[in-house]
């Protein structure tokens, strides 16, 4: 056969194919998605009230304890699968690019580590991510002890009158923490580093849902508009105004006041009244777009107006988008936090603000309990904006344009 | 034109912009970007369309394929096997670009492609060039992922890249190699015609001669057809066959190069003609200075557009004068009428001269008048002095409007009343202007 060449091409072989193929992305995505999409069916159909999902499928599938030997034991509610997807989105839209694309990767890795704060926020972020993540399975939820409330934490001591059981050394009237409680413990007795690392589940879920909300609804109204124009985009933009004028909190106290609301309730409510930035962020952009070169290229070339949005638009703007997300998150993170430590927040989580919240009235004599949760939460925040300032730095085409020349 | 059927047969092509407009105001009027222009290019032929910025030359082109929607007229393409159609029963073609249908529509994109201009940001800087040149073969249909890799690379290695920049992004590419590689992105679908937008504009000029040489190389290696627009004469010279000449949003004059560039017919090619630069001595040539600025395509001059500023505008009978001093008097005239004429400046550029101060006398504003529209002191026509003289009389008596009118009765050129026709002049080359049309017998040379 002869060498692949343009002219030789028998274009109707292929007349009538759309040329459309999913990317391997894609498959892996929909693959994985759709297989955690089934333990959730399985987990509401089958399961029993009181039984984890794993138990039962061990036992419908007749493999015996051997998930709960393996460490999975968890039994994970809607909330849990719905993170689970967005970290799939995550992995497959995100990282894998950046692996399948090292010159790309390695370019944007370069400029990204001229920033030092953001390198080590980034480390931050990840410690909290892995922690948020791995915890869980690690080590069991922080159980209550009454007799062990208000040990301090490790090298740190505290009066013995304050504490009920000293579970350290008592030298001199004072109790000191052990390895048992790193962090100390609350007045219940539940240990502040186990609630610490819970509480980075919660913000990590909070983290990857809410952007996950915000990008989706964000970006499709965003290119919608600006590539529909006219009235429909005029509707849109005029619609985004009322999102953004909603009082997003007063609409939530109305709905705890009467439903009650759980952290699920929290982050439906606060993103699907955060996007609005979004929206007009990604349709400027996108208008910008439109009027380049390349995109003129693809459409000339025949490619359909949503292949030109898919390929083109949405990864020209996502740099950005990306940017814009990340500043959004510490704003749901303090929400929460704030939220839990006025009482409104879902007491049924270990969230870093139900821990400040639970140990505000003991701050007089055992501060670790509100330090250990706002110290995290602090940095955290801060990692974030130092992460968004940075991104925003390697990944700002302008800057690319000018060293490209 | 031979009796052959052209690749490509633009018609009456129009692409006007609306003003105004929005949900609230009525739209008011339009920017006729293109104004009903006609051109044909044949196989294997380039065309090369030129004139200044702003005159339709692109939206022209973008208008051929439907980036963007003409407003009317016939853009007939016979390629790709649509071939020796004729017309229907209710005098439509069945190959108008224009009354293309999605499918259709489509299919006609394998066989136009464009070179655009501006190099660093015709690539999308988020693709590997490889995948963006392989792109058009995915939205075609070829899903084979091996074979548009292959064939990318080959066309690489044609524009004098190597098959190794598959995977590098447009950043780590200089303008000139950015132009190859649309070039190799323009090819990838073994196009018919393509229409290359000012495809060396932004590079050095060292580098065009590189991108013109790949461009014609290629061209006459596959037989393409060329449409070639640019600014620049001394680029269209080097690869065009034929070249058109446009004019606000007109065609004025067309024609085999070598015909249009050693005799321009057109005033306005000789004025683009003399601009271009010539080496050697003895090849010095007068340059033309276009006087006036380019009209608002939105309310473009009456008559033939480019009387505003022609040198050689055409004389109204009973007035017989220097032609410089005629196209000052024009000019005068044009800026009364826009209301451009301040006699504040006018002082104040005496005082400056002379030191003046108090009133100053009206003969001396008006000669300085004058002196700043290049008029001489007096009309060589007595006629006409009578005329400028009464005008500049009213105009210093405060009555600008007074002063545009009498200008207005008495120096009308035919120019502005009539649109000219198109006037032959031998193997294709046309032009569009009045001073070849058989009813006006003076010649003003």
């Amino acid at each position: 056969m002869p060498p692949e060449r343009f002219d030789r091409i028998d274009w109707e072989e292929h007349a009538g194919s759309s040329g459309f193929s999913a990317s391997i992305n894609t498959v892996a995505f929909v693959l994985t998605a759709l297989s955690v999409l089934a333990l959730a069916g399985y987990d509401r159909l089958f399961a029993a009230e009181r039984e984890t999902v794993f138990g039962a499928l061990a036992r419908d599938v007749g493999v015996g304890p051997r998930f709960e030997s393996l460490g999975i034991g968890a039994d994970p509610g809607a909330l849990e699968y719905l993170f689970v997807i967005t970290l799939l989105l995550f992995v497959w839209y995100l990282l894998a690019p950046l692996y399948q694309n090292p010159r790309m990767t390695r370019y944007y890795w370069d400029r990204f580590t001229r920033n030092r704060p953001a390198v080590v926020s980034l480390g931050w972020l990840f410690v909290v991510f892995a922690g948020g993540l791995l915890g869980p399975l690690l080590l069991s939820a922080p159980q209550q002890d009454v007799l062990a409330g208000h040990q301090p934490p490790v090298y740190l001591s505290i009066d013995a009158s304050n504490v009920a059981r000293c579970l350290g050394e008592t030298v001199g009237g004072r109790c000191h923490g052990t390895w048992r409680y790193p962090l100390g413990t609350t007045q219940a007795g539940e240990g502040v580093f186990r609630n610490v690392v819970y509480g980075m589940t919660i913000s990590m879920q909070i983290a990857f849902i809410t952007t996950t909300i915000v990008a989706a609804i964000g970006i499709t109204f965003g290119t919608v508009s600006a590539y529909a124009g006219g009235w429909v985009d005029e509707a849109l933009m005029r619609f985004v105004d009322i999102v953004l004028s909603f009082p997003t909190l007063l609409f939530f106290l109305l709905i705890l006041y009467i439903y009650g609301a759980g952290l699920g309730m929290f982050i439906l409510v606060f993103s699907l009244f955060a996007w609005g930035g979004t929206a007009r962020y990604v349709r400027s952009k996108a208008l910008s777009i439109a009027e380049e070169e390349y995109v003129d290229a693809a459409r000339i070339s025949g490619a359909s107006t949503y292949r030109v949005v898919r390929r083109h638009v949405v990864p020209n703007t996502a740099s950005s988008i990306i940017t814009q997300l990340t500043l959004l998150v510490p704003g749901f993170l303090l929400a929460e936090a704030q939220l839990a430590f006025l009482g409104l927040g879902d007491s049924g989580i270990n969230s870093w603000g139900q821990l400040i919240s639970a140990g505000r009235s003991d701050l007089a004599f055992a501060p670790w309990i509100v330090l250990a949760p706002g110290i995290v939460l602090f940095l955290t925040i801060l990692a974030f904006n130092f992460l968004g300032d940075a991104l925003l730095d390697a990944l700002n085409p302008k800057t690319e344009a000018e060293r490209g020349r | 034109m031979t009796g052959e059927e052209p690749l490509l047969s633009v018609r009456g092509l129009k692409k006007h912009y609306p003003t105004g407009g929005g949900l609230l105001s009525r739209s008011s009027g339009a920017v006729r970007a293109v104004d009903g222009v006609s051109f044909d290019v044949g196989r294997g032929e380039t065309l090369g369309l030129v004139g200044e910025s702003g005159c339709g030359k692109s939206t022209a082109a973008r208008s051929v394929v439907r980036l963007e929607e003409p407003t009317a007229g016939e853009v007939i393409f016979n390629g790709g096997g649509r071939a020796g159609a004729s017309r229907n029963d209710d005098g439509t073609h069945p190959n108008d670009v224009t009354r293309f249908g999605r499918a259709e529509l489509k299919a006609f994109r394998r066989d136009v492609q464009m070179v655009f201009q501006d190099p660093t940001s015709s690539f999308d800087p988020r693709m590997s060039v490889g995948a963006s040149i392989a792109e058009p073969l995915s939205v075609h249909g070829l899903s084979d992922r091996g074979r548009r890799r292959a064939i990318a690379e080959d066309l690489l290695e044609r524009v004098g890249l190597s098959p190794g920049d598959y995977g590098r992004y447009p950043h780590e590419f200089s303008g000139g190699q950015k132009q190859r590689l649309a070039i190799a992105r323009a090819l990838v679908l073994n196009p018919d015609l393509v229409i290359a937008d000012e495809p060396v504009s932004a590079l050095d000029v060292s580098v065009q001669a590189d991108v013109l040489g790949l461009l014609e190389e290629i061209q006459s290696t596959f037989g393409l057809s060329v449409l070639f627009i640019s600014h620049d004469l001394s680029v269209v010279r080097e690869i065009a066959d034929r070249v058109a000449v446009m004019y606000l949003g007109e065609i004025v004059e067309i024609g085999p190069t070598e015909a249009v560039l050693t005799a321009p017919e057109h005033p306005y090619t000789e004025a683009l003609v003399s601009a271009i630069p010539t080496v050697g001595p003895g090849g010095k040539r007068q340059e033309i200075e276009l006087t006036g600025t380019v009209p608002d395509p939105s309310n473009p001059p009456s008559g033939c557009r480019f009387h505003t500023r022609c040198h050689a505008v055409v004389q109204p009978e009973g007035i017989d004068l220097d032609q410089s001093a005629w196209r000052r008097v024009l000019d005068l005239r044009h800026r009364l009428e826009a209301g451009e004429v301040d006699l504040e400046t006018v002082r104040e550029s005496i005082r400056a001269r002379t030191d003046a101060t108090g009133d100053l006398d009206r003969s001396t504003l008006g000669t300085q008048l004058r002196a700043e529209f290049g008029l001489p002191e007096t009309l060589s026509d007595p006629v006409a002095e009578r005329e400028l003289a009464g005008s500049i009389e009213a105009l210093l008596g405060g009555d600008a409007d007074a002063a545009a009118e009498r200008l207005a009765s008495t120096f009308r050129t035919p120019c502005e009343g009539t649109a000219p026709e198109f006037t032959g002049h031998g193997g294709g080359h046309r032009s569009a202007c009045l001073r070849h049309a058989p009813d006006v017998p003076s010649e003003p040379e």
